[in-house]
């Protein structure tokens, strides 16, 4: 199932401002492996992962037509 | 208590207008059970960074994630303090150094519980809120803002 990426802040440095489509994850880790090796400037950036607007950690199954979202550190106010 | 409050938009494209915050002030006299206001105000600084000068910073954001966790954070804030109202803007887009980016209001009966509420408003957003800042420098060359 594709999974849709966005990506935010100084992550829009390394792969733009428009939505990747990864053809298929199964869950975060696999994905971020696949976007590490399609996007090397990616590896030991600072981020934290967000699927489907909501914040996750460690492995997280992607069920299918997921959006996630890597999230730089946040700098508002 | 009021019930039931529907996620607000905080985004304003652009800076927020001093006559703006006025007007919202004057909005507040027919609420005559407030005894308190507690407004703060972030403003674009203009940091020198290796001889070279901030001359905007522009903001970005995962705007649907954000108000959802505003809506939260709004709530969870209303159950602590007994306040009357809140409200809380935030710039999107180039804001010039010198210009107001940020503008949490916050009302009570009483100053303590709307000067905590401000505060802790504008610590949570800092950190919890998906914004980001680009400081773009009079050469147009640019870096991305960290919270201290």
């Amino acid at each position: 199932m594709a999974v849709q990426v966005i990506v935010f802040g100084q992550l829009t440095d390394i792969m733009g401002h428009n939505p990747v489509t990864i053809d298929s994850a199964a869950d975060t880790s696999d994905l971020i492996e696949q976007l590490n090796q399609r996007y090397p400037a990616l590896v030991n950036k600072p981020y934290i992962i967000a699927v489907d607007k909501q914040i996750v950690t460690g492995h997280t199954t992607l069920s299918g037509n997921n959006t996630v979202a890597l999230l730089p550190p946040f700098a508002g106010g | 208590m009021i019930t039931e409050r529907k996620p607000k938009n905080i985004f304003t494209q652009g800076p927020i207008a001093p006559s703006f915050i006025a007007d919202s002030i004057q909005k507040h006299n027919t609420k005559t059970n407030i005894g308190g206001h507690s407004i703060f105000l972030g403003q674009v600084r203009a940091d020198v960074i290796e001889g070279n000068t901030v001359k905007a910073i522009e903001y970005t954001a995962y705007e649907e994630m954000a108000l959802e966790k505003m809506h939260v954070i709004r709530e969870e804030i209303f159950a602590k303090y007994p306040l009357v109202c809140m409200h809380v803007h935030h710039s999107l887009g180039k804001i010039a150094a010198g210009e107001i980016c940020l503008f949490v209001f916050t009302s009570s009966a009483h100053r303590k519980a709307a000067i905590e509420a401000c505060n802790e408003i504008v610590e949570r957003l800092k950190a919890e809120l998906p914004i980001w800042g680009k400081e773009v420098f009079e050469d147009e060359s640019y870096q991305w803002k960290e919270n201290k």
